[in-house]
C-alpha cells in the first residue's frame, strides 16, 4: 500500500482482509466515481435540468462507492486506506454535496446527505473525519441545515450531531479540526455544538439524542478548557437551557386535578400522566447532569441562569399567585423538583432560593412555613414539601428552620443548658411519653386481634455460680425467667428509629457544627446578633447568588445576548424581564431598611389585619374561635421571660387587667403554654410571629377573633372599615397612646427590678419597645391598594390565606424566647391533632418524628427530653402532646363507643397500611405510612373488620396514631440515648 | 508465671470465632469496641425470637440465631463506627462525673405503661451504661454482656503492674433486677484472688464499702469495673473479707506477696478453663492457633483504617454549605465547589 498521507499517526483498526481483495474495491470505486463524474459534468444542476434519471443513477452509484469506503479497512500503521486516500484526493465528497447544493437542495436531498454520512461516520472502520476534505462538505451540510427544516430532517440532523459527539468523546483529536473547520467556514465556531442547543427542550427521541450528544460535550468540556470556555462565552447554552425551564414552566398546568383529598404531593405516578411535567422534568434532570459533568465555568454560569433566569423570576411569582389551587400547585411543583435535583450544587441553589430569596420583601421560606397553617390542600402540600427539605439532612436547611432559634439556647432555663447534651440513661424520656397513651388505648386494652402484646421471656440473668457462691444470700443458682407481656410492636419502631437516627448521624457528619449547646456558643449567637448577623447575612446573600454563581465570568466581550445567531429563535422561550434584574433588593436598600429610624408600632401595615381578617373568614371549621383575651398575657410572659432570663426565679404575673391592649410582638403568644392554639387564626398568625418579620400586633388577633364569631358577612364590612382606619392618622394616636401604656408598665416592673439590679436592664428593654423596629408599611401599603381596588372577593380571600405578606429581615424583640415559626406552625398543628383529617396527621407526626431523628443535642433535648425546663413562653412538644392526651381521655370518657370506634380504626388503619405496603414499591415517599408500620407486626391474617368507620371521625383516627406517635417518639428518644453516645469521635 | 502473650481469648463457640474471632490478650481491647451493636441487635433479636415463637424456653440453635442476625444486618445500613479506638494507654481519670440529679426519677414508673415498656427500659438503660463502659476505654478490663440476660455481665482484667502483676483475673458482674435503683451491681471473680477485699470462698469482691448507696445518674457500672482495677494496685486492708489476706499485708508483706504470686499462677493456670457459665458470650481463652488468631489479628491491626474505608465507599448524604463557626447557611466560602 501507499506509504502515504501518514497525517495523524492513529493506530487504526487491525487490518483484515475481507473476502473481496482491495484492490478489487478499489477499481470498482474509482469506475464508480468515474460514472458520477460524468454525470455530473454532463447536467450541471444550474444549466440543464437534472433528470430524476441522472440523480438517481448518481444515488445508485454513490451508495456503492460509500459501502466500499465504509469496508475499507485502514492501512499499515493507520495510514489511509487507498479508497478514502482517493476521496481526499479527489475531494469526493464535496463535489458530491455541491453539486446536490446546485441542484435544488430540498428537505429530501438533506435527508439523502445527513444519511450518508451518518452512516459513514458511524460504520467507517477507518477515522475519516481526520480529513478535511471529508469534514469541510459534512460542516457545510450541516450548517446548511441548520436553518428551518422539516421534522424529518430534524430528527436525521440531531442523529447524525449524535454521532458526531460520540466520536468527539471517543477522540478528542478531531475536537481541533471541528474548530478550524469552522473558522474557514466562516461559521460560529464549534458548530455542532450550536447547532444542538435548539434541541435541549424537545420532546421525544430527538430531544433525547439532543441532549445526551450534548452531555458528551459537556464531559468534554471537563477536560478541555478551549470547549469549556466556547461554551461558556460564546453561546446561549446556559441561558437557553436555564430560560427554556421556564418557558417549559408555563406550560404546566397552573391547577392541578387533586385525585383526593390525601393527596398531597406528586408522585411518579401522577407526573407520568403529564407530559409537560415529563418534559420538564426531562430538560431538569438535564440540567442536573450538565452540572455534574460539565466545567466549572459552564456550571457556575448554568447555576446562575436557573438562578435568575427562572427560579426569582418564574418560580418565585407563581409560588404567591392568586388562588389557593394554583398556589398550591406551584408548591407541589416546587417540592417535585427538589426531590428530582440531585447534584448538590443544583441543590443548593433550589435551597438557597427557598431559604434566603426575598419575593417583594418576604422570604420565601417564611411563606412557606405560613402556608403549612392554611386549610385545605395547600397546608398539607406544603406540609409535603417540608418533610422533603427535612429529609435532606441540609445543615442549612435545619438551620434556617429551627437550629437558629435553638443556638442563644433562650428557650430553656439557663440553668438547664448543661442539660442539653445530657444522657437520658433510664429512658425517662421514653416512659414518660408513653406514659402518655391513653387509657383507651393502653395496649391491655385491644382485644386479641388487634392486641400487640405477647408473651415474651425476661431473663433475669441471676447468679448461677454454684461454685462461688456459696453464701446464700444470693438467689439459687439457676436461671431465672420471667413471663412478661410487652407490646412487640414497639420493637419495630425501636428498630425503625435505629436505622432513622444512624443513617441521619451519618448524614450529618458533614455539618459544621455539633449544636449541642456548646457549638456554636449560645452567648455569641443571641437574638439580637443574630438577627444582626441574620441582617447581615441575608443581605450577603441577596448578592450571594450572583457572586457564587458568577454569570459568564469576568464577561465575554461579547455577551451571548447579542452576538449569537440566535439558535433560540426556534423556541419561543418566555424571557423574564426580570431576567437580569438580579434576585434582591441591592444591598444599599437593605442597609436603609435595617438602619432605618423607628417609627411608632402603631403604623401597622393594613395589609397585615386585612389578611388576618380574610382568613377568619376562610376558616371553615366553627372551632377556631380564639381565647379573645390571650393577648394581654404577651406583655407579661414577654417581661416575665425576659426577668427568667436573667435567673429571677419571681415569676409573678401582673393581672390581665393591667395590661394595655398590646399592639406590640405578640409572638411568643403562640408559644403560651395555656394558649389553646386550636385556631386557624393562628395559623396566620404564627407567620407573622416568626423571627424573621416584624412583629405582628395582638390587635389584629383581637379584631379576628371577635369577627370569627360575629360572622363572615359583618367580618367583610369591617374589614373595609378597618382598612380606612388605619390609613387615617387616628391609627398613630392609638398607637402612641399604647407605648404611653407600655412605659408604664416597663416602668412598673423595672422598679420591682431595680433592686435586683436590672435597672440597666430595664433600660433596654424600654429601648427595644420604643423602637419596635422596622414597619416596612410602604411596600404593605402598594400590594394592599392593589388588592382592595377590585380584585374579586373571593380572591381576595383565597390570596389572604397563602398571601401573607411577612416582612423580613425585621427584628423580633431579642431575647424573647422562641423556637422558631416552623416549630410552632408544627406544634400548633399537631395541637389540633384530633380535628386533623388523618393524612394530615400521618404527615405531621412523620415530620416530627423525622426532625425527633436528628442527632443534635440541642434539637434532641428540645423534642424529646421531657425533663428539660423551657421557658414559660415556650411549648414543647411534650406540652403538647399532654394536652393532646387530656383531649383525648375527655373524648373517651364522653362517648360511649368511643373504645368500639378506635377498635375500628384500628382495624382500617392496618388494612390501609397493608394495601399501601402492596402498592408502595414505586411510590416514593414510603415515609408516610411509617408511624403504622406496627400494622406489619400484625400476626396473620387481618381478621374481618368489626364496623367500618368513617374517616371523617377525625378524633378517633387521630387517637390512634397519637398512640402510634408516642411510641415512635419513644423509641426514638431511648435509641438516642445510646446511639448519640457512642463514641464516634476521635 | 509470665503471661504467654500469645495467648488469645475468645467466646465460647464456634460461630462467635467465626463471627469475631479470637485476639490477642494484648489487644483485647478491640473487642471492647465491637460488642455493643452486636449486643443490641443480640438483645432485639432475643426479644423478637422468643416472642415470635412464643416460647417459654430459650434454646436455641446457632444457626437460627445466626440467621436472625444476618437478616438485622443486612435490613439495617452501615452503622456508626465504633472502630477509631485506639489502644488506651493511660488511664483514664476515674474521678466519677458527677451528674445533676435528675428529678421526675420513676414517679411514672406506677403508669400502667410501664408494665408493657419496662423491660425496653431496663434493656436500654443497661445498653446505656455498655456504651459508657466503651467510652471509658478501662485500662485492662473487658466486658460483654451474656447472651442471656443483660444483667448478666463476663469480664476480664489484666494487671499489668504492682504486687498482682501478670494476673489476668476472670469475673462476672451481676446487676440488681431493679435497676438503677437497687444496690449496687456484684462482682465475684471466677477464682477466688487472694485479696483482703475478696471473699476467699465465694471470689466476691466487697463492692459495696465503695458504693454504699447507689445512685442514679451518679453512679455508672464502668466506675464499679474502674474500682475493681484499682483495688490490686491500692490495697486496702480495713474491714476485709479475706482477714488472713488482710493481717498478713499489714505484719507479714513478704509472705502476702507470695502468696498473692501462688494466687495468679492458680487463677493463670485456669486461664484456659471451660467458662463456668454455659452461654455463648461467655468469655473463654485458648492457646494461640495461627490458623485462627493470625487472621483475627491482623484484622484487629487494621481495624484502625477500616471505618474510613468505609466511608469513602458510602455516598455523603449530608449537605452543608454552613461556614464552621458561622450560623448563616451558605456561608462557606468557596460557595459552588463542595465536594
Amino acid at each position: 500500500m501507499v506509504a502515504n498521507g501518514n497525517r495523524d499517526g492513529r493506530q487504526g483498526e487491525a487490518l483484515v482482509l475481507k473476502g473481496v481483495d482491495p484492490e478489487t474495491c478499489m477499481i470498482v470505486f474509482k469506475n464508480h466515481w468515474a460514472q458520477v463524474v460524468k454525470i455530473l459534468e454532463k447536467h450541471d444542476p444550474l444549466r440543464s435540468n437534472t433528470s430524476s434519471n441522472m440523480a438517481s443513477a448518481v444515488q445508485n452509484y454513490v451508495e456503492h462507492m460509500l459501502f466500499l469506503l465504509m469496508e475499507e479497512d485502514a492501512g499499515q500503521a493507520g495510514a489511509m486506506g487507498p479508497i478514502l486516500e482517493f476521496v481526499v484526493m479527489e475531494n469526493v465528497m464535496e463535489r458530491l454535496f455541491l453539486w446536490s447544493l446546485r441542484r435544488q437542495f430540498t428537505d429530501d436531498m438533506k435527508l439523502e446527505q445527513l444519511k450518508m454520512y451518518e452512516m459513514i461516520v458511524g460504520q467507517a472502520r477507518q477515522p475519516l473525519l481526520h480529513h478535511k476534505p471529508v469534514l469541510r462538505p459534512l460542516m457545510m451540510l450541516l450548517s446548511s441545515c441548520s436553518g428551518t427544516a422539516g421534522p424529518e430532517v430534524e430528527a436525521e440532523l440531531v442523529s447524525l450531531l449524535n454521532q458526531l459527539c460520540c466520536v468527539l468523546a471517543k477522540d478528542q483529536s478531531v475536537l481541533e479540526l471541528f474548530f478550524h473547520t469552522s473558522e474557514d467556514q466562516g461559521a460560529a465556531n464549534f458548530l455542532i455544538f450550536s447547532l444542538l442547543i435548539p434541541f435541549i427542550h424537545r420532546e421525544g427521541l430527538v430531544g433525547q439524542q439532543a441532549r445526551d450528544a450534548l452531555l458528551l460535550i459537556m464531559s468534554l468540556s471537563a477536560e478541555n478548557q478551549r470547549v469549556a470556555q466556547h461554551i461558556a462565552e460564546n453561546t446561549y447554552f446556559c441561558p437557553v437551557l436555564a430560560t427554556g425551564l421556564s418557558g417549559l414552566y408555563s406550560s404546566l398546568p397552573t391547577k392541578l386535578e387533586v385525585p383526593g383529598e390525601e393527596w398531597h404531593c406528586l408522585h411518579r405516578e401522577d407526573w407520568l400522566q403529564m407530559p409537560t411535567l415529563v418534559q420538564f422534568l426531562n430538560s431538569l434532570e438535564f440540567c442536573n447532569a450538565v452540572i455534574q459533568v460539565a466545567h466549572p465555568s459552564i456550571r457556575d454560569q448554568l447555576v446562575s441562569y436557573i438562578y435568575n433566569g427562572f427560579l426569582v423570576p418564574v418560580l418565585a411569582p407563581a409560588l404567591h399567585k392568586l388562588t389557593l389551587e394554583e398556589v398550591m400547585t406551584t408548591t407541589a411543583y416546587l417540592d417535585l423538583f427538589v426531590r428530582s435535583v440531585s447534584e448538590p450544587i443544583l441543590l443548593q441553589t433550589f435551597l438557597s432560593f427557598i431559604l434566603l430569596h426575598r419575593h417583594e420583601n418576604v422570604h420565601i421560606l417564611d411563606t412557606l412555613v405560613s402556608r403549612i397553617n392554611t386549610p385545605f390542600q395547600l397546608g398539607t402540600v406544603s406540609l409535603a414539601l417540608f418533610q422533603t427539605l427535612i429529609g435532606l439532612y441540609c445543615e442549612d436547611v435545619m438551620l434556617q428552620l429551627i437550629l437558629r432559634y435553638l443556638i442563644p439556647c433562650n428557650h430553656m432555663m439557663l440553668s438547664q443548658r448543661r442539660v442539653v447534651k445530657e444522657r437520658d440513661f433510664y429512658s425517662v424520656s421514653a416512659a414518660k411519653i408513653l406514659a402518655l397513651t391513653p387509657s383507651c388505648c393502653s395496649p391491655e386494652h385491644s382485644p386479641p386481634p388487634l392486641r400487640q402484646l405477647d408473651s415474651i421471656l425476661w431473663s433475669k440473668g441471676t447468679d448461677n455460680s454454684p461454685n462461688t457462691d456459696p453464701s446464700g444470700d444470693h438467689p439459687p443458682p439457676h436461671q431465672e425467667h420471667a413471663q412478661i407481656y410487652l407490646d412487640v410492636n414497639y420493637l419495630h419502631y425501636l428498630y425503625n428509629a435505629r436505622l432513622g437516627i444512624s443513617s441521619c448521624t451519618r448524614a450529618c457528619q458533614v455539618w459544621s457544627a455539633p449544636y449541642d449547646g456548646e457549638d456554636p456558643p449560645p452567648e455569641e449567637y443571641q437574638p439580637s446578633a443574630l438577627e444582626e448577623a441574620g441582617a447581615r447575612g441575608r443581605q450577603a446573600q441577596t448578592v450571594n447568588p450572583k457572586r457564587s454563581h458568577p454569570h459568564p465570568r469576568p464577561r465575554p466581550p461579547c455577551p451571548p445576548q447579542t452576538t449569537d445567531p440566535a439558535p433560540t429563535n426556534q423556541l419561543e422561550l418566555e424571557w423574564d424581564d426580570s431576567y437580569d434584574a438580579g434576585p434582591v433588593v441591592p444591598p444599599e436598600a437593605a442597609t436603609a431598611e435595617s438602619s432605618r429610624p423607628p417609627q411608632p408600632p402603631a403604623a401597622e401595615p393594613p395589609k397585615h389585619i386585612q389578611e388576618m381578617r380574610r382568613t377568619a373568614i376562610m376558616l371553615v371549621k366553627g372551632s377556631y374561635i380564639e381565647e379573645s383575651d390571650f393577648q394581654d398575657d404577651v406583655m407579661v410572659y414577654d417581661l416575665v421571660a425576659k426577668k427568667d432570663a436573667r435567673d429571677t426565679v419571681d415569676r409573678r404575673r401582673p393581672s390581665r387587667e393591667t395590661l394595655p391592649e398590646s399592639d406590640m410582638d405578640s409572638e411568643f403568644t403562640l408559644e403560651e403554654d395555656h394558649f389553646k392554639v386550636s385556631s386557624l387564626q393562628e395559623k396566620d398568625e404564627v407567620p407573622l410571629s416568626n423571627g424573621l418579620s416584624l412583629p405582628p400586633h395582638p390587635t389584629n388577633m383581637e379584631v379576628n377573633s371577635l369577627e370569627v364569631t360575629k360572622g363572615s358577612k359583618e367580618v367583610k364590612a369591617h374589614v373595609a372599615d378597618h382598612n380606612s382606619n388605619l390609613q387615617s392618622p387616628l391609627a398613630t394616636e392609638v398607637g402612641d397612646d399604647l407605648m404611653d401604656q407600655y412605659e408604664e408598665l416597663i416602668r412598673t416592673l423595672g422598679s420591682d427590678e431595680a433592686g435586683t439590679g436590672g435597672s440597666s436592664h430595664v433600660k433596654t428593654v424600654d429601648k427595644e419597645f420604643r423602637n419596635p423596629v422596622v414597619t416596612p408599611m410602604e411596600e404593605d401599603e402598594v400590594d394592599f391598594s392593589s388588592f382592595s381596588v377590585d380584585t374579586p372577593e373571593l380572591e381576595k380571600q383565597h390570596s389572604s390565606l397563602f398571601g401573607t405578606k411577612l416582612r423580613s429581615g425585621s427584628t423580633r424583640s431579642h431575647s424573647v424566647p422562641f423556637t422558631g415559626p416552623f416549630v410552632s406552625v408544627l406544634l400548633s398543628r399537631l395541637e389540633n391533632m384530633l380535628d386533623n383529617s388523618l393524612h394530615v396527621n400521618l404527615l405531621l407526626t412523620g415530620i416530627l418524628a423525622q426532625l425527633a431523628a436528628y442527632p443534635q443535642p440541642l434539637l434532641q433535648s428540645f423534642l424529646l427530653n421531657t425533663n428539660m425546663v423551657f421557658q414559660p413562653s415556650v411549648r414543647s412538644l411534650y406540652q403538647v402532646l399532654a394536652s393532646l392526651k387530656n383531649q383525648i381521655e375527655q373524648q373517651a370518657s364522653t362517648k360511649k363507643d368511643f373504645p368500639e370506634l378506635i377498635t375500628s380504626a384500628q382495624h382500617c388503619l392496618l388494612a390501609r397500611e397493608s394495601s399501601l405496603k402492596g402498592q408502595d414499591t414505586n411510590s416514593g415517599d414510603s415515609r408516610e405510612c411509617s408511624p403504622l408500620e406496627a400494622g406489619r407486626m400484625m400476626k396473620s391474617s387481618p381478621p374481618p373488620q368489626p364496623k367500618t368507620i368513617s374517616l371523617a371521625r377525625t378524633e378517633v383516627f387521630a387517637t390512634v396514631l397519637f398512640t402510634e406517635f408516642l411510641k415512635e417518639l419513644a423509641a426514638i428518644a431511648q435509641e438516642h440515648s445510646i446511639l448519640s453516645h457512642v463514641p464516634m469521635e476521635e | 508465671m509470665n503471661l504467654n502473650p500469645f495467648w488469645s481469648m475468645s467466646t465460647n463457640t464456634g460461630r462467635k470465632v467465626r463471627e469475631r474471632s479470637s485476639f490477642s490478650a494484648l489487644k483485647a481491647n478491640f473487642c471492647q469496641v465491637h460488642p455493643t451493636h452486636k449486643r443490641e441487635e443480640r438483645q432485639k433479636n432475643r426479644i423478637f425470637k422468643s416472642s415470635q415463637r412464643d416460647s417459654h424456653t430459650l434454646k436455641r440453635s446457632d444457626g437460627e440465631e445466626q440467621s436472625g442476625e444476618q437478616q438485622q444486618q443486612r435490613a439495617s445500613p452501615a452503622r456508626p463506627s465504633f472502630g477509631k479506638k485506639q489502644l488506651p494507654s493511660i488511664p483514664k481519670n476515674a474521678v466519677p462525673i458527677t451528674k445533676p440529679a435528675s428529678p421526675a426519677a420513676t414517679a411514672q414508673l406506677a403508669n400502667g405503661t410501664h408494665a408493657s415498656y419496662g423491660p425496653f427500659y431496663l434493656e436500654y438503660s443497661l445498653l446505656a451504661e455498655f456504651t459508657l463502659v466503651i467510652k471509658q476505654k478501662l485500662p485492662g478490663i473487658y466486658v460483654q454482656p451474656s447472651y442471656k440476660s443483660a444483667l448478666m455481665w463476663f469480664g476480664v482484667i489484666f494487671i499489668r503492674h504492682g504486687l498482682y502483676q501478670d494476673g489476668v483475673f476472670k469475673f462476672t458482674v451481676y446487676i440488681p433486677d431493679n435497676y438503677p435503683d437497687g444496690e449496687c451491681p456484684r462482682v465475684v471473680f471466677d477464682i477466688p484472688v487472694f485479696h483482703p477485699l475478696v471473699d476467699p470462698v465465694s471470689g466476691e469482691l466487697d463492692v459495696r464499702r465503695a458504693f454504699t448507696k447507689w445512685r442514679r445518674n451518679h453512679n455508672h457500672i464502668w466506675q464499679v469495673l474502674m474500682y475493681a482495677r484499682t483495688v490490686f494496685y491500692k490495697i486496702n486492708t480495713m474491714e476485709p473479707l479475706n482477714p488472713e489476706a488482710a493481717v498478713l499485708y499489714d505484719k507479714d508483706v513478704q509472705l502476702f506477696k507470695s502468696k498473692v504470686v501462688d494466687s495468679v499462677k492458680l487463677c493463670n493456670s485456669h486461664l484456659f478453663d471451660q467458662p463456668k457459665m454455659d452461654d455463648p458470650y461467655a468469655i473463654s481463652f485458648s492457646s494461640w492457633n495461627p490458623a485462627i488468631h493470625d487472621e483475627a489479628k491482623e484484622r484487629m491491626f487494621s481495624h484502625k483504617r477500616r471505618p474510613e474505608d468505609h466511608q469513602k465507599g458510602l455516598p455523603v448524604s449530608g449537605l452543608s454549605w454552613v461556614k464552621p463557626g458561622s450560623t448563616q447557611p451558605f456561608s462557606k466560602d468557596d460557595n459552588p465547589p463542595l465536594s
